[in-house]
């Protein structure tokens, strides 16, 4: 019997998706073990909010099919929102710093960032892809991918226009001291972010597994005639979805105030890990991103360490190009072709 | 049988327009651009030095459209292999003293190899995945670039020496014009041969072209080189025209300007982009410009155009020329837009 379990555990050590994992977990072990458990913490808070952003690019992906440019730019609303939503409520925190503000008003800022993340995606849908939508679907996938580069010039240009080129960053989220783990000091906002981040995408893997809008979301991805025919409504899962895509990378901007303070291209360095992440887990793959999310960030974080910051573009890009040229499905992807491939 | 009787029927200069794939409105238009800066609004040096980036930027949209237009691959590295291009020859003419014509086009054959390379790892990707692997391999050599400050100073530019020893401007616009036709009419014969066919059939369904006994590969490399190649000598023109290289060139935004153009001149023309590059760049300029007080105005205009006509218009400003201009009723207007083919 436990034979068997190894026997099993070793072949999938030789998968393609078990050596990556193991291969993340070694380097990650030993990394840590040479630098200090500081690039573990690094990591996984990195990690967490990759995962946020690139949930949301393989959502888009897998459900409808729109290669999205234009993520960064939701998580530049998120952060500009929470900006603005947080710098009133922080005046008032520094007035009162006892009162129960201090400890939601955080909170408030970043699920505003959420709901005009929402918003935002839905206005998209509206102005953007459903015309296109409507008046053909040949080439959609590179002509929605265009649409998006049209969509992120736009929204990084209106920012410059309405709110200007400068650097809108708060100090922090939660004051106090920071929270001491395993000889590393991280600071609260930090944690938090890797709380909420970690929340969210379990609230997130719920909602698409137990529910039945979930399930009517993934059905579409499968077959979007067989949804239709069994009567799912096309429309209301396309909004749905994008308003949750745009939500979860807005809220990944919001959380992330704190280390990205909002200015016009502040979206840029998030759409690049998060392709990295999504390229690497296979287009479409939403529970791979997670864990795709997790390796870019180690690598990232690795390159920084040992190579040199500025670095962390050549590296993981490279690597990335390796893996499109090797394994174009990713490596948790199936190798069906499917609607993305043409 | 028929092609070549009309063609020995045409008189010198209706063949001699054929050989420049040029329509009498074409010529028209070349004679204008060349007229241009002695007309007088435009003779005024800051006039010349935006007609100097229209011109870069339409012969950029040519080259960009030979891959993404026929074999329907956008390649969204292409300033990254531009920027290539300009820093080879830049670092070529300051370590080693070469002319800058020359080094522009040793900037031209590297970039060709670096296209070859992009197309050799990229044959086995469609669509978006292609694009992304030449966008990751453009952010690769963007970053390269930043980092190797040793060589290219990285972020504080490379100063670089300009071709001509004027403060002038117009020499570079007469050469860059005589750069953009150049493109143009490489484009445009490797079009109208048969690998023109071979490059649609490829960019229309890759399946059906191998199974007609089109080999993709040959074709897919040879388009990627060929239309690195013309961006690694426009980014030498670039280089020695501004006098200053920064990884900047390289950006994507710069790419997504180029796309922007070259889609809304419509795509698969050739023509399309440098038509429109004109007027449309010349605008945005003036947009930015006489508004400055308004940062940003001249690009959202700029992505608002591209988002409605990829929207509403996808053929393009040449589908707009093809479907009402190019077919009046009047015979001598005719032969004024269609030549005599």
């Amino acid at each position: 019997m436990s034979n068997n379990i190894v026997s099993k555990f070793l072949r999938w050590v030789q998968s393609a998706a078990g050596f990556s994992i193991t291969l993340t977990i070694v380097i990650a072990v030993v990394s840590s073990i040479v630098s200090g458990p500081y690039l573990i913490v690094n990591t996984i808070v990195t990690g967490g909010m990759l995962a946020l952003l690139a949930t949301g690019l393989s959502l888009m992906l897998g459900v409808l099919n729109i290669a999205m440019f234009a993520h960064g730019e939701f998580f530049m609303i998120g952060s500009l929102t929470a900006y603005y939503v947080f710098t009133p409520i922080s005046q008032y925190i520094s007035e009162n710093p006892e009162s129960f503000m201090a400890v939601i008003g955080p909170l408030i800022a970043i699920i505003g960032a959420a709901i005009a993340g929402a918003i935002s995606g839905i206005i998209a849908e509206k102005l953007v892809f459903g015309p296109l939508r409507k008046r053909s679907t040949d080439n959609w996938v590179m002509n929605s991918f265009l649409l998006t580069v049209g969509l992120s010039m736009l929204l990084i240009n209106l920012h410059q226009l309405i709110f200007g080129a400068d650097f809108k960053g708060i100090v922090g989220y939660w004051a106090g001291m920071p929270i001491s783990i395993a000889d590393v000091f991280i600071s609260r906002d930090r944690v938090m972010a890797f709380v909420i981040a970690v929340f969210v995408v379990a609230l997130f893997w719920f909602f698409m597994t137990y529910t039945r809008t979930g399930m009517a979301i993934r059905a579409v991805s499968q077959d979007i005639t067989g949804a239709q025919i069994v009567g799912i409504d096309i429309e209301k899962i396309i909004l749905l979805t994008i308003s949750l895509a745009c939500a979860l990378s807005a809220v990944a901007g919001g959380s992330l105030l704190f280390m990205y303070p909002s200015y016009p291209a502040v979206g840029l360095e998030p759409l690049y890990l998060a392709w990295f992440v999504v390229i690497l887990s296979g287009l479409g793959n939403i529970l791979g991103a997670v864990a795709g999310a997790f390796m870019v960030a180690l690598l990232k974080v690795v390159t920084v360490e040992y190579i040199g910051s500025g670095w962390d573009f050549v590296v993981p890009s490279a690597l990335i190009m390796l893996i499109l040229i090797f394994k174009p499905s990713g490596i948790f992807g199936s190798d069906v072709r499917g609607a993305l491939d043409q | 049988m028929d092609n070549t009787i009309t063609i020995q029927q045409m008189n010198p200069f209706d063949k001699l327009l054929d050989k420049l794939c040029l329509t009498p409105a074409g010529l028209l238009g070349l004679v204008l651009l060349f007229a241009l800066p002695f007309i007088p609004p435009f003779n005024q040096e800051y006039l010349i030095r935006w007609l100097i980036y229209c011109g870069f930027i339409a012969a950029m949209s040519i080259g960009f459209d030979l891959t993404a237009g026929f074999i329907s691959i956008v390649n969204f590295g292409y300033a990254a292999v531009s920027g290539f291009g300009g820093y080879t020859s830049a670092l070529l003419v300051i370590n080693l003293g070469l002319s800058p014509w020359i080094a522009m086009v040793a900037g031209g054959i590297t970039a060709g190899f670096m296209g070859l390379i992009i197309g050799m790892i990229s044959l086995r990707l469609r669509g978006i995945f292609a694009a992304c692997l030449s966008w990751f391999f453009g952010l690769a050599v963007m970053g390269l670039a930043t980092k190797m400050v040793w060589l290219t100073r990285g972020p504080l530019g490379l100063r670089t020496p300009r071709i001509f020893e004027t403060d002038s401007n117009v020499p570079f616009y007469f050469l860059i014009v005589i750069l953009l036709f150049l493109t143009y009419l490489t484009c445009k014969w490797i079009v109208r041969s048969k690998m023109g066919l071979a490059f649609q059939a490829i960019g229309q369904n890759m399946d059906a072209a191998r199974t007609s006994g089109i080999n993709p590969v040959f074709y897919r490399v040879f388009n990627f080189t060929i239309s690195c190649a013309i961006a690694g000598v426009l980014g030498g023109f670039y280089a020695h025209f501004y006098g200053i290289l920064t990884p900047d060139v390289m950006h994507t935004s710069k790419t997504v300007e180029v796309l922007a153009v070259a889609y809304i001149g419509g795509r698969g023309s050739l023509w399309g982009g440098a038509v429109i590059a004109f007027p449309f760049i010349f605008i945005m300029e003036i947009i930015r410009s006489s508004l400055s007080n308004l940062p940003g105005l001249n690009l959202i205009v700029y992505a608002l155009v591209l988002i409605l006509v990829m929207i509403y218009y996808p053929g393009g400003f040449s589908y707009f020329y093809d479907m009402n201009i190019r077919k009046p009723k009047n015979k001598a207007l005719r032969y004024f837009f269609n030549g005599r083919n």
